[in-house]
Order: C-alpha cells, then structure tokens, then sequence
C-alpha cells in the first residue's frame, strides 16, 4: 500500500456510493477531525490506517487498500469511532460493510483467523439455532489447523493446540465448560428464515434516526 | 415485578453461573424472570461481520416470540444479545419493509411493543424504591470495586436512545452505593476489554487488558465489577497472562454484580456459583469479613 492518495474518479463513485449505501454511513459529512483515530483502541496496532483514513481511501476510490488493511481486521468492534464522531458516521459498520466486501471479492484475509472465528460462530448458531461454544472452538480450531497444514506451519498448529488446550482445561476444572447441548425446537422456522442470509446484501442501507 | 428473560448462548455454557444468579439474586429482591420460549443465539457481532440479513433476521425472532408473550419487559443481562437486540427493534421499527420481510416467515410477529432492559435498568427500580436497600443484610463495607462496563452497554451501532451516560455511565455505581460498598471514579470504565478478539488475536486482547488493569490497581480499586459475560470472563481467565506480561503485582477478582446484589442480600457464595472463577472470588469477601 502507498502512503500518498491519487485520486481515480471513476473508481471513486462507485465505491463510496457502494460503501455508503451498505454501510447506511454518510462519508461524505467526514471533515477528519481524527476524533476516531484518537479514541481507538487498536490504533497501535493498525499502523497507517486509522478510521477517518480508511474513510478517506474510500472517498479517494482506493479499492484495494480499503478492502485489504490491518484495521478491517483488527476492528474490536468497540463502537468508540462511532460515539466519538461528531457527524455520527458510525466507522465499526463501514468496516463490518469492508469485511463482507472483502470476502465477496475473495480478496485473503490479513487475520485469517480473526476470519475463521466469525465465520465458525455463525455456521454453529445457523446449525443449532444457539451458539455451542465447544462446536464454535471446535470448528474454529479445524478451520486453523487445515490452513496451517495446508502452508506445512506445523509450529504454528502446535502452538496454537497447545495454548488451546491449556486454556480448554482451566475452563474444564472450573467448571465453565459445558457439554449439554444447546438446540431450539423450531429449528424448522429459523432456517427458512436465515436462509435468505448470504442470497443478497439487505435493506441496511437505511439507517435510523442518529443518536441524540 | 414479572419480567421476560433472554439469557443468550454465553449464560447457557461458560458463564452458566451468571444465568443462575440472574434467577435467584433478582427473584430474592422481588423480580421474577421467565425465559422466553425457545429462543435462539442473537448472533452478536459475528452476524454483522457475516452477512447483514443474519444480522437482522437472528435477534428478529427473539423479539417476536417477546412480543407475543405476556410481558411487556424483557431484561438481557448479556451485554452483546442486549445490544443487538436493541439494535434490531430499532431498526425493524423505523424500516416497515423488512419488518414485513421478517415477519413473512415469523410465526410469532414482532410488533415492536417489548421494552428491552440491560439488567441495570431492571434493578434500578428497586434501588429507586428503596426495596433494595432493605433488603440488604451485609453492608459491603470496604469494598472497591471499579465498575467496568466494556463496550456494549453504552456505545451502539446504531442511533438507540443510551439509557446511561456514555463516557461515565452510574447504572453500577448507584447499585453498590446502595449495598454499601464504595465504587470508585476511573477512566477505563468503558474501554474495551478485546473479549472477541481473546481467542483469535490473543496479544491485542492482552494489551487492551493491561490498559484496564493498570489503572483500575493505580485507582487503588479491590475488585472488578461487570455485566458482561465475555468481559467477565475475558477479564478472569486472561488476568494471570496480563498481569505475568505487563507486570502488574496485584490480581482482582472479577465479580458479576448479581454476586455482590446477592452476597449483600444474604445469599450463600456457594449457592451463587462463586468457587468458579479464575481469580479467587472468595478471598476478598473472607478478609473483608462479608461472609461466613
């Protein structure tokens, strides 16, 4: 990625207007007073890109870097952006809008991770209709050992079985972890109607009343 | 007081003893909880990240199947089910085409007619009224705590009326205040903790940890107190690793305010699930002498 931002007016239009109409986020009423920036938890470890420059890479048509930067990735979803903005843009859903982009695009994940774990947690709570944290770790470790194999990163798989493993045992003796399994009756009318997630990008486009 | 109650996938797994606190603290000063039929996982903030629908559609049906029960208060102590929750009334209310695309495969319909409640604002009235106060049997005298509201229970994706300051929320403070305890001013009450990046990003989620810790030890604070599960349980079982690579002497047990409601009120530790922490949650109560 470069530093310096060429501006390319044709990409420009379209992907803010795509960004923004996802996102439900006015970019243009950004004037990067960096309000964001300095309120943002993982700034240290997001290197160039802060919230208001990632905004600014949008409105400048930067499609690659803005759908390919360490803060899409690191984004804790805190929400500080959002409540210290003082033109309410809301820069946690542009990023969860980036994410999603990101992946129609098949561009890699920078956290392959941080990918696997989000993904693991839906496809558990689509499947049971509740969340059951073992089947989420469990898929989420499978998903991460596959890679590791797949890139012969068998320190990495160690590593991370280990530190799991070590984590999964303290849980175990202090009786946090729980192996009843969690499932609704009306298993039926939930899928029907989450089947229709993944067919289109929704009607999110508009967004309510902004915060007082 | 009669409300419905939606625990969410956290309270039925690592953080069970939250769930059985909710019931039995609450139920001891006068609200009685009944769980929703067959709720299913909000999604949290997985879902938003995943696919916008999802994000919807998951809390949509909980939301219904509140509308068409009998109460007209559902309390979510879960600070990322309260927030997505609140966020998709919100939402559904002021977009009456997919409100309709949602219903169309609901059989329970949402009609937006619910109040949701953090479980800060169901215990509030009870401080208000003055029947929490009189239920308490133990003041908790000598008792610290730095109230720590993480991200959730404050800050939203979207515009939804914060029933709490944003910056320097009291929802806690005015709780513990009651039961005797002294709560006290600090700067990181609302900084994020890292909970969803704990086990995929495991360094961050320690940095961010250690930012928290430090000034809630230099504030001279004796305990931790949270709402939150993954807070909770982020801020237990990670304490030793951030303290052990930030260098930081002091360890703070991390307690539930349904804990301290329900130690205050003369409810056993035991029965209150305390022995399941990471971080001894029963030292501090011996030396204090607020049990036994």
């Amino acid at each position: 990625m470069t530093t310096a931002l060429e501006f390319r007016p044709d990409q420009a239009r379209s992907l803010a207007g795509e960004v923004m109409a996802r996102s439900g986020q006015n970019l243009n009423a950004c004037y990067q007073c960096r309000r964001c920036a300095s309120g943002c938890p993982v700034g240290e470890e997001t290197g160039y890109v802060t919230p208001d420059r990632l905004i600014r890479m949008i409105v400048l048509g930067k499609r690659e870097s803005a759908l390919d930067n360490p803060l899409i990735w690191k984004c804790v979803s805190c929400y500080t952006c959002g409540a210290r903005c003082p033109n309410d843009i809301m820069t946690a859903r542009i990023v969860d809008t980036l994410k999603k982009m990101a992946k129609e695009a098949h561009v890699p994940p920078l956290s392959p991770k941080v990918a696997a774990f989000h993904g693991s947690f839906i496809a558990a709570a689509r499947r049971s209709g509740r969340l059951n944290e073992l089947e989420f770790m469990g898929r989420y470790e499978l998903k991460n050992t596959l890679r590791g194999l797949w890139k012969l990163k068998f320190a990495e798989i160690f590593d991370e079985h280990k530190s799991q493993a070590g984590l999964g045992l303290t849980m175990l003796r202090k009786g946090r972890m729980h192996f009843r399994f969690q499932k609704i009756k009306g298993k039926q009318e939930f899928r029907r109607l989450i089947r229709k997630g993944g067919e289109r990008a929704t009607g999110l486009s508009k967004s309510p009343a902004s915060q007082e | 007081m009669e409300l419905a109650y939606y625990p969410g996938c956290s309270l039925k797994a690592s953080s069970e003893i939250y769930d059985a606190q909710c019931k039995r603290v609450l139920s001891a000063i006068g609200i009685n909880l009944h769980e929703l039929d067959d709720w299913n996982c909000c999604g949290a903030t997985s879902a938003s990240k995943t696919d916008d629908y999802l994000a919807i559609a998951m809390p949509a049906r909980n939301l219904g199947i509140a509308d068409a029960s009998s109460y007209a208060e559902l309390v979510i102590p879960c600070s990322a089910c309260y927030s997505r929750m609140l966020v998709v009334q919100k939402v559904l209310e002021s977009d009456r085409n997919l409100l309709n695309e949602v219903n169309g495969e609901l059989s329970k319909k949402v009609s937006g007619r619910t109040k949701i409640l953090s479980i800060l604002e169901a215990i509030r009235p009870s401080v208000d009224s003055g029947d929490l106060a009189k239920s308490v049997t133990r003041k908790l005298e000598g008792l610290k705590p730095a109230c720590y509201y993480g991200c959730m229970l404050t800050r939203f994706p979207y515009g939804v009326p914060v029933p709490d300051n944003v910056d320097n929320p009291q929802g806690m403070e005015i709780i513990l205040k009651t039961l005797g305890a002294t709560p006290l001013d600090w700067s990181y009450k609302t900084d994020c903790c890292g909970a969803s990046a704990a086990v995929n990003d495991n360094e961050t989620s320690i940095k961010l940890m250690s930012k928290i810790m430090k000034e809630a030890t230099a504030r001279q604070a004796n305990c931790f107190v949270t709402t939150c599960p993954m807070c909770q349980l982020n801020l237990d079982v990670y304490q030793e690793k951030v303290r052990a690579t930030y260098g930081i002497t002091r360890s703070m047990p991390v307690y539930f305010i349904t804990e301290l409601i329900g130690i205050a009120v003369g409810l056993p530790p035991s029965d209150l699930g305390m022995d399941r922490h990471f971080v001894d949650a029963m030292a501090l109560l011996r030396e204090l002498k607020l049990y036994g």
